[in-house]
């Protein structure tokens, strides 16, 4: 039995595209441009559930320790994905916390290939470490990474913005004169 | 703890209470300026980000070929000295964001958007300064 939900995009793309869960695998094929992404049962080993921009976003963690992102489920959609992924592939969707606070401050960690910023030990974003062009410090204290952006970007309608750099203030490299009481 | 920001002033804020109060915009994947909750929501790589209009400091944009870039700077310690330092902050030991850049060929856009965030700090001052002189 194959279970359907539309309207789901794959990586960051803009592409709409029908995604379909089975006991044989998962599958995400592009309305547009008939891509197609397959995953089978057997590559599977965890899913995670997080709110991002497009709502709601199922990640896939495979056997070689790459992952797959599907964005735009619905938050009615947990229930029935977090039971087809039992049923189907014996995995717990587990929920990543996410920080709505709206704090530029708190802690980077590194987490496998993504460098995470979380605020009150939530997650605010995630940068993934292969996108980093250049990375740079300044002063001691100022980190900035840069990102690489497609070269091709045309003036289109509804294109997303483009983050090409941020820069982080790390104090604490410099002597503490007050143990850790952070 | 040594409390060094006790009593300086330091406000805690917070944009969103929870995931289901982030507006429907944020799905553009694109800057948004949400004035009822005073929080710009910038898109990091699929993630909305929110920050409080009370963690920016301003806007610069400059044009360089086709594109148009937009820097947003964010309050941080340690910044550098021309006025003086009152800005408390709740850890002065985390790791701050200081800036990020934007670059979109739609030049218009970010017009608007380095106008509305202006804007809305401007705003936002002034509030402050009218409770504070109601506070004398």
């Amino acid at each position: 039995m194959t279970t359907q939900f539309d309207a789901i995009f794959h990586g960051l793309s803009p592409e709409l595209g029908k995604f379909r869960i089975a006991a044989s695998g998962m599958a995400w094929k592009g309305v547009d441009s008939d891509k197609m992404v397959a995953i089978s049962s057997a590559d599977i080993k965890w899913a995670q559930w997080l709110r991002v921009a497009r709502n709601y976003q199922l990640r896939v963690g495979l056997k070689d320790r790459s992952r797959e992102i599907f964005d735009g489920f619905g938050r009615e959609d947990h229930d029935k994905l977090s039971q087809l992924l039992k049923q189907h592939f014996s995995v717990t969707l587990e929920t990543k916390e996410v920080s709505f606070k709206g704090w530029n401050w708190g802690v980077t960690d590194f987490q496998g290939e993504d460098l995470a910023f979380l605020v009150s030990n939530k997650a605010s974003f995630e940068l993934p470490l292969s996108e980093v062009a250049n990375s740079n410090i300044a002063g001691r204290t100022e980190v900035s990474l840069e990102f690489t952006t497609p070269s091709g970007s045309k003036k289109s309608k509804g294109a997303p913005d483009e983050m090409v750099e941020i820069r982080f203030y790390v104090p604490g490299t410099v002597n503490r004169d007050r143990g850790s009481d952070a | 703890g040594t409390g060094r920001n006790e009593g300086k002033g330091w406000k805690r804020f917070q944009s969103y209470k929870g995931e289901a109060a982030l507006p429907k915009e944020a799905e553009s994947l694109r800057i948004f300026v949400d004035r009822k909750a005073q929080t710009i929501i910038l898109p990091i790589h699929g993630f909305a980000v929110p920050f409080h209009i009370n963690t920016i400091k301003n806007v610069s944009k400059n044009e360089e070929g086709d594109f148009t870039y937009l820097r947003v700077n964010f309050q941080t310690p340690g910044q550098l000295a021309g006025k003086k330092e009152d800005t408390p902050f709740e850890d002065p030991d985390a790791t701050f964001i200081r800036s990020v850049t934007y670059r979109s060929a739609d030049g218009h856009r970010f017009d608007t958007l380095s106008k509305q965030i202006t804007d809305l700090k401007k705003e936002v001052n002034k509030r402050e300064q009218q409770k504070k002189e109601m506070a004398d």
